[in-house]
């Protein structure tokens, strides 16, 4: 029985420890999973023909006549949507309509001063007009602003009571009688009523409208280069296609619950009116309105993207990340490795050597966050003055930071390496008569390179992800790309950190988000698949040996 | 100096040093000029690093030293009013930022140091070696993923997690924190941990295995005593790893300054000492007090991860010390 109950508590052992292991095993898949799954999606996606009018239009990407030929199709179907949104929208949306009665009047005031200085009329004349013009305007204001179909009907009489009036004939006055004649077979034909009930949903499908298929042409563009295109692509444009079907609205269910999300159909709710046709129409053609296609985007790594990342990709935080590791490393690695070579080959125990190594391990153990504040501090605020160079953060503080940061892992894996050469090598080539610093060079070096190599790896692998650092010494969220090394530049690090919790506009497309940091995690990855098998390979050999 | 050798006259002869193998420094001036330059010059390339950390202790206190001496060293570390960026009355009370950094520790220390050291047990004991050559690895990845993709993670995958399926109010919190920071401290305390095992020797476990004692005896009771010294060694700079770590706990810790009430309630936001610097450093006025007084928590900071480095170290020599007198 007892034995039996060791054997048990054995197996439970070997069970647990190796449910440990699982489980940081299955903490790798859960967290590299999300990340690279939708992080791919930043290149591999399906692409709509907004997104290839992007590319053509930024880049002069992809063939002009198929894209002209695809957008005039896209066009074509399309144009029902609009019409039928459009003719909606009359006695309903008349922010527009509103807009352009007063722009009229304004131009009508300047014809006015015009013709008062060509002495065409007395100014006393020219007020009485203005006040006439002043009136007009109002009233049709009014007819627009009400819900009341009599109302309306008063107002826009009064206007064209005018209609005849020889002193407004022929100046631009004339435009609002137009104006109050298309509005009146408006309010005979459309129930005003709806404007209520309608005015802010209709918003809110025009924008939707707007966002999924660009702006209608003719509108003029807008500056944003974020407004100048629809969904360009098609998970986007499925988002919002269900946006646009589905109405959301956060209800509440009685003090102390929580809001519950409650969705109805916008079809449901113009139901009756010839709008309600939009929404099953949008969802059945959306695929003839956008075409998408399956889209390989590996310009990602490449382009520079607009602001907030809302399109483009990450190629100036690659170059700068780049940047800053190398340069790094030009610092760390001839102090590393020399270092290293020291510790090895002439050190013994003494107690010098020991603060050195204590003084390594201490610089390892150095909170990031204080190598930034020690970066700041030192050479952005210090050594930068005293150097001349221009002030504020620069990429070659952030590289002498990160180049302190990462010291000490050189050293400790190239004395590794250094230690890991077997003695017979060195006894070989001194017993030939060469000295110790020749055998180092000539000999220790070489065969250690491969392992030196992978430290260094590592340590461009570590630099490159490090974010805090360079906070305070190198990184800017927005900015262009660097001309001189005195210049702070974006970096995948801190892009990562502030596409995720800074930028508002990116958290709109989550895909960029995901699509940055996945090209930080495959960069770091990629370095240390590399430093394995460099390893795996020498350890190989070493042992053949 | 080479030593030249000389064959003399005939082959027969061995060889035959005609002047000593080692020269003295009167006999080879410039030889002895240039090893002893040359060494020395190595040693200063090699004291870099020695450099490297008194400049920066050097330039931390400089910098903090303004606020160490106005007498508010007091209030930073016994008021938990933090209210740097008040115009007129600004409080420097950063008892909560170092109870945060405590909360978010302890926590990933909880959940890091057994699983760790069960997975340290079962690299080092239990798995074959083909296993092993598959699963350090990946271990050695999750060391190496950069720190703010941790934090990516943490903010936009698990934090929304949390709030829906948890039902808590806030899905940045210091239990989201100190699960991320788990994560990160793992591989460090595997790493040691294993090392100091696998030194324990072979015949202490045969030793265990001749009593008749299980694997699981032999491991519990005579291999993790005898390498505890490393795995204490390795408990706390994995606690080092979790202190000092800044993008995970600013990006999931939720940074509200205050201490959570009841105390054990992890699932509440907290603020760190590194998040508070990170956070806050871009914002402040270069010379003002505030920001002298995020360079005196960087220098608490800095005096906490070198205590807890000496200790480290001193640990790691003893465990090497019992290695060197087992054998």
């Amino acid at each position: 029985m007892r034995t039996r109950l060791r054997q048990f508590g054995d197996r439970t052992f070997t069970t647990v420890s190796g449910l440990s292991v699982l489980l940081l095993t299955g903490a790798l898949v859960v967290i590299l999973g999300p990340l690279f799954w939708r992080g791919a999606g930043a290149v591999v996606f399906r692409g709509t023909v907004e997104f290839r009018r992007m590319q053509y239009d930024m880049h002069g990407r992809g063939n002009k006549e198929t894209l002209n030929a695809e957008s005039d199709q896209a066009a074509h179907v399309r144009k029902d949507a609009y019409d039928l949104l459009e003719s909606f929208a009359a006695g309903i949306d008349t922010t527009g309509l509103q807009k352009e009665a007063r722009r009229i009047y304004r131009q009508f005031k300047t014809q006015l001063r015009n013709k008062v200085e060509n002495i065409a009329i007395t100014p006393e004349e020219a007020s009485l007009l203005k006040s006439v013009g002043k009136k007009l305007r109002n009233h049709l204001l009014e007819a627009y602003e009400t819900t009341k179909p009599d109302e309306a009907k008063q107002s826009l009489d009064f206007v064209l009571k005018h209609a005849g009036d020889e002193n407004l004939a022929g100046s631009v006055a004339g435009q609002f009688f137009d104006m109050a004649r298309q509005y009146l077979q408006i309010v005979i034909t459309v129930d005003l009523t709806r404007r209520e009930e309608y005015g802010e949903t209709l918003n809110e499908v025009q924008e939707i409208i707007r966002e999924l298929l660009g702006p209608r042409p003719g509108e003029p563009l807008p500056e944003l280069s974020q407004f100048q295109y629809g969904a360009t692509r098609w998970d986007r444009a499925q988002l919002l296609l269900d946006r646009l079907v589905w109405n959301e609205e956060w209800v509440e269910q009685g003090s102390g619950k929580s809001l519950k999300k409650v969705r109805t159909k916008r079809a449901e709710q113009f139901a009756g009116t010839e709008l309600a046709g939009l929404f099953p129409m949008v969802e059945q053609n959306l695929e003839k309105m956008l075409c998408p296609q399956r889209t390989f985007y590996w310009q990602y790594f490449i382009d520079d993207s607009t602001p907030g990342h809302f399109f483009g990709g990450v190629g100036p935080e690659i170059l700068g990340t780049l940047l800053l590791t190398l340069l790094s490393m030009v610092f760390a690695v001839p102090l590393g490795v020399t270092a290293a070579g020291y510790l090895v080959e002439c050190a013994g125990d003494s107690r010098f050597v020991r603060v050195i190594r204590t003084c390594i391990n201490t610089l390892a153990g150095v909170p990031s966050v204080v190598f930034g504040l020690f970066g700041l501090a030192f050479f952005v605020l210090y050594l930068q003055p005293k150097l001349g160079l221009p002030k504020g953060s620069s990429i070659l503080a952030g590289a002498m930071t990160l180049a302190a940061l990462v010291l000490p892992v050189l050293i400790r894996a190239s004395e590794e390496a250094i230690r890991a050469v077997p003695r017979s090598y060195k006894e070989a080539s001194l017993a030939l008569g060469a000295g110790k610093f020749r055998t180092f060079v000539t000999v220790t070096l070489p065969a250690a390179a491969p392992g030196i190599l992978t430290g260094i790896i590592l340590s461009i692998s570590r630099a490159a992800g490090e974010t805090a650092p360079i906070l305070f010494t190198a990184a800017v969220a927005l900015g262009p790309i660097p001309e001189t090394l005195t210049q702070p530049t974006r970096t995948l690090s801190y892009g990562s950190y502030d596409i995720a919790v800074g930028d508002r506009i990116a958290a709109l497309v989550p895909h960029q988000q995901y699509g940055m940091v996945m090209t930080l995690i495959a960069l770091v990855l990629v370095l240390n698949l590399a430093a394995i098998i460099i390893r795996r390979r020498l350890e190989a050999k070493l042992r053949g040996q | 100096m080479p030593n030249t050798t000389r064959q003399t006259g005939n082959a027969s002869k061995a060889v035959d040093f005609d002047r000593p193998l080692l020269l003295t420094p009167g006999e080879d001036m410039t030889g002895y000029l240039t090893a002893a330059i040359g060494k020395t010059l190595l040693l200063a390339v090699t004291c870099a690093s020695v450099l490297a950390v008194i400049l920066i202790f050097v330039f931390i206190t400089r910098e903090a030293w303004p606020f160490l001496t106005s007498g508010s060293l007091g209030e930073l570390l016994s008021s938990s009013n933090w209210y740097p960026a008040h115009d007129s009355a600004a409080e420097f009370g950063a008892l909560a930022l170092l109870a945060g950094s405590l909360y978010v520790t302890a926590g990933a220390l909880i959940i890091a140091v057994p699983v760790g050291l069960l997975a340290a047990v079962f690299l080092s004991d239990i798995v074959p070696f083909r296993l092993r050559q598959i699963v350090k690895p990946i271990i050695e990845l999750l060391a190496a993923i950069p720190s703010v993709a941790y934090g990516f993670f943490a903010y936009l995958v698990l934090a929304p997690w949390m709030q829906e399926n948890l039902g808590l109010p806030s899905g940045t919190n210091a239990l989201n924190a100190s699960l991320i920071l788990a994560i990160m401290a793992v591989p460090t305390i595997i790493s040691i941990a294993e090392d100091a095992l696998t030194a324990a020797g072979r015949e202490l476990r045969e030793g265990s295995y001749a009593l008749g004692a299980t694997r699981a005896e032999t491991l519990i009771k005579v291999v993790i005593p005898a390498a505890h010294s490393g795995i204490i060694a390795a408990v706390i700079l994995g606690m080092m790893r979790a202190i000092g770590e800044t993008m995970v706990v600013w990006m999931a810790s939720g940074n509200a300054a205050q201490v959570p009430s009841p105390w054990w309630d992890l699932s509440q936001s907290v603020r760190t000492m590194t998040a508070t610097i990170a956070g806050e450093m871009g914002e402040t006025v270069r010379g003002s007090q505030h920001y002298h007084c995020l360079f005196a928590l960087g220098f608490v900071l800095l005096v906490i991860t070198f205590t807890l480095n000496l200790i480290g170290e001193y640990f790691l020599s003893r465990a090497r010390r019992a290695r060197g007198g087992a054998k």
